[in-house]
């Protein structure tokens, strides 16, 4: 059956549904994202304005029967942020719903009178628009549990304060299996350009809906069950493994000892306090409380990897879910606090007001440079977000990101990329992602090159970890695949398995040709994940990026980074190299 | 040659062989301290469940293996290990050579589940053994077991 597109309009408060057009068709999540963004969006408007756009859409898979870990819903349109094109992708419940409705794409577009909020409600049956006067001012943690209670089972796309006020830090939330926000499209600024459409939340009502047609059934069977496999077997991503165990946190005491993780606004690369926000701590808690508290919790129905946790309090009742590593990091390391209790308060506020926690955290770490707060002050840390829940002036600028804080607060150590603060790896010490952090189009960003099986990506796989050479070619390719994978609506992490287990990545593209009936294999991912990018690049460059924003904060060149005492050192020629091939080698 | 030059030569002599034995001799004589932390389910080799630190004393001139030779530490359950912010090993690879320790170097050994995705540590510091090592196979995985 074929999909739709669904066309939300905020100005007539119409809704309407129109075939896939051919030049979608063969696009989705993230790819569909920046597709229609590219062709209906002005690279040159404001993100806030009237010509911006907000497309939600979930991945080839998601939604079909039992593909493994595929609950992702991708989020895109102009970044407040970066000026560029963002696509940010969440789990929970939204995707597979959106799907099961027969929907490729929301496209939320035009303003509603001036002060009036919504909610949607999308359905079989078509859309309501319902006065969200009753959501307005409340945190997510309040809105999802009103809109389960009109609309029980169902899932909630919704922003809190921040995209109200529409800063440039505001996440969209999407709830999880237990109806709590947590699972954000956080990076970018997304939630204000929602915001800006007037909409405060979105309930996916699912039941009804035609579901995912599937082309060939047999070969979609095969891939899942190869991809299936090949997660349950490798290390990572197995039950009992490291992700299911102690969850992406458990990446701190290894960034620690290897002199990567940045320290008090990247002013070093290890915390001696590392150890008592790390995932081996996180599950000491979640063992010692009980209670609600668990490790290896899943974010979306059919998750096998089960990354997730949900941390308690002192009773043993949620707190927050999800503390991952970049979130125990920028709120704890970077941060210089220690105190897990108080990462764990900033993590929930975080999911409440509607923020993202790296943007939050690295924020708070530049105000605590610049003299707001002494580094290590928790306390203060955590009443920061009360100032953007009540959005006074200090709220709002800490609620603009790392950049706008920066400047009311004098700090020239600024770690950002296209105005977006880097994640939590340090790039002067893990030089590899260093060079995926200057040139995505997306701004700084970790997620945007995961490593893909060289053999099949073309490159040797026998790269000199210390040497800056080949990093550039490695790094396009790694941003292609993610850019391929981002587009199936599977979750980043089979990326894990799929690069060390053959039949992993064979199934990954087996289950989308079999869903899709698209000749996809192993060899096509590559040259997909390439056109996705180069659409996002000339998306970039008409929105006025230049070669210069492909560049390391200035901060990265002068100070060397200890304990290894380093610099940035890869060149800028070769940093021009990776997206060369965009204009044949010419300048843009 | 003099008496008076003899008793100066006898003196220098002395001064030597009493300064070789307080900076060299007793020097190699004293053990040196290793700041040892364990991670995951090595933290039993310090007695704790997550996370164990011990102070490890080693003969002078030791190196890795001996430390994990005094801790006990089966290979077969070793991942990830540094010393002082190097990595030295990845699970199921070992260097092959025995780096050498000195004292109040910090050492990190991770169990053997713990995993390390290749793109966030793609450039980082390594020791020598470790990139010889690597340079004989597809460095490009995240786990070689």
């Amino acid at each position: 059956m074929a999909k739709k597109i669904l066309r939300i309009n905020m100005s007539t408060l119409k809704a309407s549904y129109e075939s896939m057009p051919e030049k979608w068709a063969r696009w989705a999540g993230r790819g569909l994202t920046s597709a229609i963004t590219c062709d209906e969006v002005d690279p040159l408007c404001h993100p806030l304005g009237p010509n911006n756009k907000l497309v939600i859409a979930p991945g080839w898979v998601t939604g079909t029967p039992a593909a493994p870990s595929s609950g992702r819903t991708s989020f895109g349109g102009k970044s407040p942020l970066t000026g560029g094109i963002k696509e940010s992708n969440a789990g929970g419940l939204s995707g597979q719903m959106i799907a099961k409705l027969g929907l490729a794409a929301i496209i939320v577009e035009g303003t509603p009178a001036q002060g009036k909020w919504y909610t949607l409600v999308v359905s079989k049956d078509g859309v309501k628009f319902e006065d969200a006067v009753n959501l307005v001012g409340k945190g997510m943690y309040e809105v999802d549990e009103i809109l389960w209670e009109k609309y029980p089972k169902t899932a909630v796309i919704g922003i809190g304060q921040a995209g109200e006020m529409k800063l440039s830090n505001a996440g969209i939330s999407v709830n999880d299996p237990e109806n709590k926000p947590g699972r954000y499209a956080g990076r970018g600024g997304m939630g204000a350009v929602m915001g800006a459409r007037g909409v405060k939340a979105m309930v996916i009502v699912d039941a009804g809906g035609p579901g995912v047609g599937i082309e060939n059934m047999d070969l979609f069977k095969q891939g899942r069950k190869k991809l299936t496999e090949s997660i349950q077997e490798h290390g990572l991503t197995k039950k009992g493994g490291a992700l299911n165990s102690f969850g992406t946190a458990v990446l701190v005491n290894i960034l620690n000892e290897a002199g990567g993780l940045p320290t008090r606004n990247f002013s070093a690369g290890q915390f001696e306090g590392a150890i008592k926000i790390s995932g081996e701590a996180i599950a000491e808690v979640c063992e010692k409380r009980g209670g609600e508290g668990t490790m290896g919790h899943g974010c979306h129905p059919g998750c096998i990897i089960k990354c997730s946790n949900i941390y308690p309090d002192a009773e043993g009742k949620a707190l927050t879910s999800c503390i991952e590593y970049e979130s125990t990091w920028s709120l704890g390391a970077n941060c210089g606090i220690d105190n897990l209790e108080f990462v764990a308060q900033m993590n929930r506020a975080c999911n409440d007001v509607g923020v993202d926690t790296i943007e939050a955290g690295n924020a708070i770490a530049v105000a605590m440079e610049g003299g707001l707060l002494p580094f290590g002050d928790a306390e203060g840390a955590l009443k920061t977000f009360d100032e953007i829940r009540k959005g006074t002036p200090l709220g709002r600028i800490l609620g603009q990101g790392v950049e706008a804080t920066a400047k009311a607060f004098g700090v020239s150590r600024v770690p950002v990329v296209k105005h977006q603060s880097m994640p939590a790896y340090e790039p002067r010490a893990v030089k590899g992602i260093g060079v995926t952090y200057a040139t995505t189009p997306m701004g700084a960003d970790h997620t945007a090159g995961y490593t893909i099986c060289p053999e099949i990506l073309g490159v040797s796989g026998k790269v000199d970890p210390l040497s800056d050479e080949g990093k550039a070619e490695a790094s396009l390719t790694f941003q292609a695949a993610t850019a391929f994978i981002d587009s199936t609506g599977y979750c980043l992490f089979i990326a894990f398995p799929i690069l060390d287990i053959a039949k992993g990545w064979e199934g990954m593209a087996e289950s989308v040709a079999g869903v899709t009936g698209m000749n996809v294999t192993g060899a096509d991912v590559v040259p997909l994940g390439k056109e996705i990018l180069k659409m996002e690049r000339l998306f970039n460059e008409r929105a006025g990026f230049t070669a210069e924003d492909d560049r390391p904060p200035e901060f990265m060149l002068n100070e060397a980074l200890p304990p290894h005492n380093v610099k940035w050192t890869i060149t800028n020629s070769q940093l021009d190299s990776v997206f060369a091939w965009v204009h044949d080698g010419q300048p843009a | 040659m003099v008496l008076g030059e003899v008793s100066a030569f006898s003196q220098t002599i002395g001064c030597v062989i009493t300064l070789y034995y307080l900076l060299v001799k007793n020097g190699t004589n004293k053990t040196m301290m290793i700041h040892v932390f364990l991670y995951g389910s090595l933290a039993r080799f310090g007695g704790k469940r997550y996370v164990a630190q011990l102070d490890v004393e080693l003969k002078p001139d030791s190196g890795k293996m001996e430390l994990l030779a005094q801790i006990g530490i089966p290979k077969e359950e070793r991942g990830y290990l540094f010393i002082n912010a190097v990595l030295c090993e990845v699970p199921g690879m070992e260097s092959g050579s025995n780096e050498p320790l000195n004292d109040g170097d910090h050492v990190g050994i991770f169990s053997v589940d713990r995993l390390w995705p290749y793109q966030y540590r793609d450039g980082i510091r390594m020791s020598d053994g470790l990139m010889k090592a690597l340079a004989g196979r597809d460095a490009m995985h995240h786990s070689y077991n």
